[in-house]
């Protein structure tokens, strides 16, 4: 029971942060140097569809009528409509949302559940070379460029080798084959998604493998590590019934407090890797100064960032019995 | 007898020295032995030679000067030469220089972006760690919110709105949405410190509350703050490094991450591993350096971490 | 034969100063179903035996010599594989209340029922939950609290958790190192009443840790005074404490006053003071302090002198 009123005050946290956020961005919107207008109504669209979407949006209102349209807008997903492709937005983000999502939650698990276990082992060989080896490899990838590296992952994997598609979520050949079943089509997004799923994981796992081992090894000097080898239990059982889930706890913190960063790295991956996501198409938009996209799809990350922290940080009470009860 | 006094006489007689001074020698000692501090503190220098080096190559010879170079032999991107040493750029221009001048902008990009979130961040943790309850309360929900953000992705749509951003305002941009990390180091150390006798003491004799923050609690939470920042420059020189790959730099300013853009946009990424692997090797070394520096450091604050050679 | 047998054990510690020892030539015997207590100051080495008897000693420490004979093996000899079946079956410990000793994440009838299943691993959950509830039953922990997790238990209900978690595998010998320390005097009170009735109902041989000699006092059958890793004075509880013969012994015992008796006594009694251990010096540890200290004690080690066959005592001074 507990457990469902803290959900219900975070939630409550994320709503208020959101409308801030909300907020802000109309006000900077209305600030901005330029016609507020113009830069929600495609100037090249016919005058009459352009009039029908100005009083959709309420652009021609005062201010505080305008505010409230706004809010209206966003909650019923009148977005307006993109300048580049000429379609609702909301249709287009709609399409994009599920790439995003499977790429980010996937990537974080993956790095997590790696980092985790590698981390316990790196302190458990604390000084040995397995341990140096591994430190030293966690810090050095963890440090390397993320953009950068996903272009050499590019260059080596599906350009020189060829393992790897180079660009997209989909083959075509296969989508348009009548009869490819399920399986094959889902094995062709795998085969996508990888090189830019190494490529995050690649980045992300070194941190939370520093971070476990030196949870891991404080965790070590803990009375109940001793009480629990008293007990005559084996070595691997103290890792890792005893040790390793109090130890993973402040990995999971970590996890919460990195998600902005996450994404951002998870927007520059996808548009490396023209993967067909929200990330890549706020950056997209930028570019072509599609506004009404760009609003929406920020709009959008922010709202994943917030729902991720809330799940976080619902796993982590879950984990943590003394939270829970 | 007398030659015993004689010989203590002429002892050299060690002068007292303070409290702060013995701290300091000891410090050093610790960062000296650190094999990590050394480490990152050789690289960074390289990195700083390459940035005071930059001004050399277009006094040499105007056509490696790094935006505006223009080699009369060469005018599109060719390998290593005597003449380039790394290769030039699709245009023609010098990519040594580049990489030369890249250094440059990216201390000046980090150290001004730490400088200024460590300011902020410093500030609003003292004041909210000292005014506690309502102030500190609204003061750290303040600090969430703006830590939910991906910093990259918000001066993204800054400049949508505001157009092209010029450097410096990228590194305000970076510095405003960096701080909450280190106030939240910062208020917990005040908390800490505010419980102290000798802040209870500064009351009593009178200090006003601006006093005590200033002249008692900021030296004993400065150290901490240059802890972190080292941490804060590494991440202010990889968002610039990524806005600038992803095309929303500053163009008038050659940074590394820019000649990543360039590189990839121009589509010889396939062809020109000199162009391309010179840069991303950079930033990643000098985010690598920096941590290594701040792991050092974090050494001296915590005797825990301590190697045996540094105890002694 | 004794349960357990100690002969001129020695256990110390690498140190940046080298190695250095914190337990030095102790030795001591136990029989089935007796108690014995080790008191004295911090550092003088008492909770270094207690980890040393079960081998588990932090990586930095090591058994330098003697022996220590449980059930006639010599624990030493063991391998790390037999030793860890001695550990909990045959002897088990109970720590400090205040210590960590419950892991946060688990429930508490899961750790129980985990020390009997390590040593028993065919039997039935059913039998196995069973039995972690009589052994609450037996520390008066409510069945309805057995689910929970400790940090929802209070100090005292910890401790007799982690009594009752010795207490799975019924052995022979229990160490219990401060168990009382931490926490309040009546819930003291209480726990040490439990312990006695348990010993005896069980018939448990228990050493017995503890700076606090009062508590000590109370539930053993003999003493053995520590001072600067050596056993000072070692005798059955009624010789030590009735007629105390060291110094030590006399300065730890003057510390605490009787409510009756004459008032000169106070005042005349020497204090038991902290020290810095000088084990440099080849002669009695105690001496810096010791009123009868002479030339013989700063130069030579002190021999042990019987007093009856229930009562030893290391200074050539007390007849």
């Amino acid at each position: 029971m507990e457990m469902k009123k803290f959900i219900l005050k975070r939630g409550i946290e994320i709503v208020i942060i959101f409308f801030v956020i909300l907020t802000t961005l109309f006000l900077l919107f209305h600030m901005a140097p330029g016609d507020p207008i113009s830069r929600m109504i495609d100037p090249t669209m016919n005058p009459e569809d352009a009039q029908q979407l100005i009083s959709e949006l309420g652009l021609d209102q005062p201010v505080w009528t305008q505010y409230l349209y706004y809010l209206k807008n966003f909650f019923t997903g009148h977005f307006g409509v993109s300048f580049h492709y000429g379609r609702p937005v909301l249709e287009i983000i709609g399409k994009r949302l599920p790439n995003t999502i499977i790429l980010f939650t996937s990537s974080i698990i993956l790095s997590a559940l790696v980092g985790i276990f590698m981390g316990k082992i790196a302190a458990w060989h604390k000084g040995k070379k397995t341990d140096t080896f591994m430190t030293v490899g966690a810090l050095v990838l963890h440090t390397l460029f993320l953009p950068w590296l996903a272009l050499i992952f590019i260059w080596v994997f599906a350009y020189k080798v060829g393992w790897f598609p180079l660009t997209g979520i989909i083959s075509a050949e296969v989508w348009t084959n009548p009869n490819a079943g399920f399986l094959l089509k889902t094995l062709d997004v795998l085969h996508h998604m990888a090189l830019p799923l190494f490529t995050l994981f690649v980045i992300h796992f070194g941190s939370y493998l520093l971070i476990m081992r030196s949870s891991m090894l404080e965790t070590l000097r803990e009375d109940y590590i001793l009480t629990a080898r008293a007990k005559g239990l084996e070595e691997k059982t103290v890792r890792n019934h005893h040790a390793a889930p109090n130890a993973a706890l402040p990995v999971i913190t970590s996890i919460g407090l990195s998600l902005a960063f996450s994404i951002s790295g998870g927007a520059i991956t996808e548009t490396v890797f023209t993967w067909p996501g929200i990330g890549r198409e706020l950056v997209f938009s930028v570019s072509n100064s599609d506004y009404p996209l760009a609003q929406a799809s920020f709009l959008l990350i922010a709202l994943i960032v917030l729902l991720s922290n809330l799940v976080v940080d619902v796993l982590y009470a879950y984990v943590d019995p003394r939270i829970r009860y | 007898m007398s030659e015993a006094i004689a010989k203590i006489s002429t002892r050299k007689k060690t002068p007292a020295t303070s409290y702060r001074t013995e701290r300091l020698k000891e410090n050093w000692h610790v960062f000296r032995e650190s094999l990590l501090g050394k480490l990152g503190l050789i690289l960074l220098s390289i990195f700083a030679l390459m940035a005071l080096c930059s001004f050399i190559p277009p006094l040499i010879d105007p056509m490696y000067n790094p935006m505006s170079g223009v080699d009369p032999l060469v005018s599109h991107s060719v390998g290593p030469s005597f003449r380039h040493w790394l290769g030039t750029d699709f245009i023609g221009r010098d990519i040594f220089s580049q990489l030369l001048g890249g250094a440059r902008i990216a201390f000046m990009v980090g150290i001004s972006a730490a400088f200024m979130s460590i300011f902020i961040g410093t500030i609003i943790g003292m004041v909210a760690g000292y005014a506690g309850k309502t102030v500190d309360s609204l003061l750290m929900r303040f600090a969430d919110m703006i830590m939910v953000m991906p910093t990259l992705l918000v001066v993204l749509i800054l400049s949508s709105l505001f157009g092209q951003l010029n450097i410096w305002t990228i590194v305000l941009l970076i510095a405003l949405f960096r701080w909450p990390g280190v106030s939240r180091v910062i208020r917990a150390q005040t908390l800490s410190l505010k419980q102290r006798p000798f802040i209870d003491a500064a009351r009593v004799a009178g200090a006003s509350h601006f006093r005590i923050i200033f002249k008692h609690i900021t030296p004993n939470v400065l150290p901490l703050a240059l802890l972190y920042m080292t941490f804060r420059v590494t991440s202010a020189i990889i968002i610039e490094a990524a806005l600038a790959f992803l095309g929303f730099g500053d163009p008038g300013t050659v940074s590394w991450g820019m000649m990543l853009q360039w590189v990839w946009k121009t589509g010889n990424m396939f062809q020109a591993p000199y162009w391309l692997l010179p840069p991303g090797i950079c930033i990643s070394l000098i985010t690598l350096s920096f941590y290594m520096l701040g792991r050092a450091m974090d050494e001296v604050l915590d005797p825990r971490l301590r190697s045996v050679k540094q105890m002694r | 034969m004794a349960l357990l047998e100690v002969e001129n054990l020695s256990i110390g510690y690498e140190t940046r100063a080298g190695f250095s020892l914190a337990v030095e030539g102790v030795s001591f015997s136990l029989e089935k179903g007796k108690s014995i207590g080790f008191v004295g100051e911090s550092g003088c080495g008492k909770t270094t035996i207690g980890m040393g008897l079960m081998r588990l000693l932090p990586d930095n420490g090591s058994i330098s010599g003697g022996r220590i004979l449980f059930e006639g093996k010599n624990l030493l000899e063991l391998s790390d594989e037999e030793m860890r079946k001695i550990r909990w079956k045959e002897i088990a410990m109970i720590f400090q209340a205040a210590m960590n000793a419950l892991n946060p994440v688990h429930r508490v009838d899961e750790q129980i029922a985990e020390a009997i299943l390590t040593h028993e691993p065919d039997l039935e959950r059913s039998e196995v939950m069973g039995r972690v509830r009589e052994l609450l039953d037996l520390v008066e922990i409510p069945a309805n609290r057995m689910r929970d997790y400790p940090h929802q238990f209070s100090g005292g209900m910890k401790q007799r958790a982690v009594i009752a978690m010795a207490l799975a595998c019924r052995p022979p010998l229990i160490i219990a190192d401060e168990p009382t320390t931490a926490l309040d005097v009546i819930v003291q009170d209480q726990i040490l009443k439990e312990i006695k009735v348990i010993q005896e109902e069980l018939n448990i041989a228990v050493v017995f840790i503890s700076h606090d000699i009062a508590v000590v006092a109370e539930v053993c059958d003999d003493l053995g005074i520590m001072y600067a890793g050596q056993l000072i004075e070692y005798g059955c509880k009624e010789e030590v404490f009735g007629a105390p013969l060291h110094p030590y012994t006399k300065a730890l015992l003057s510390s605490y006053f009787a409510l009756e008796g004459d008032r000169e006594a106070l005042l005349a009694s020497p204090e038991a003071r902290s020290f810095q251990i000088d084990r440099a010096s080849p002669g009695c540890r105690y001496c810096t302090h010791c009123e009868a200290a002479d030339k013989v004690c700063r130069l030579q080690p002190p021999e042990w002198v019987e007093i009856s066959s229930v009562h030893h005592v290391l200074c050539p001074h007390c007849k």
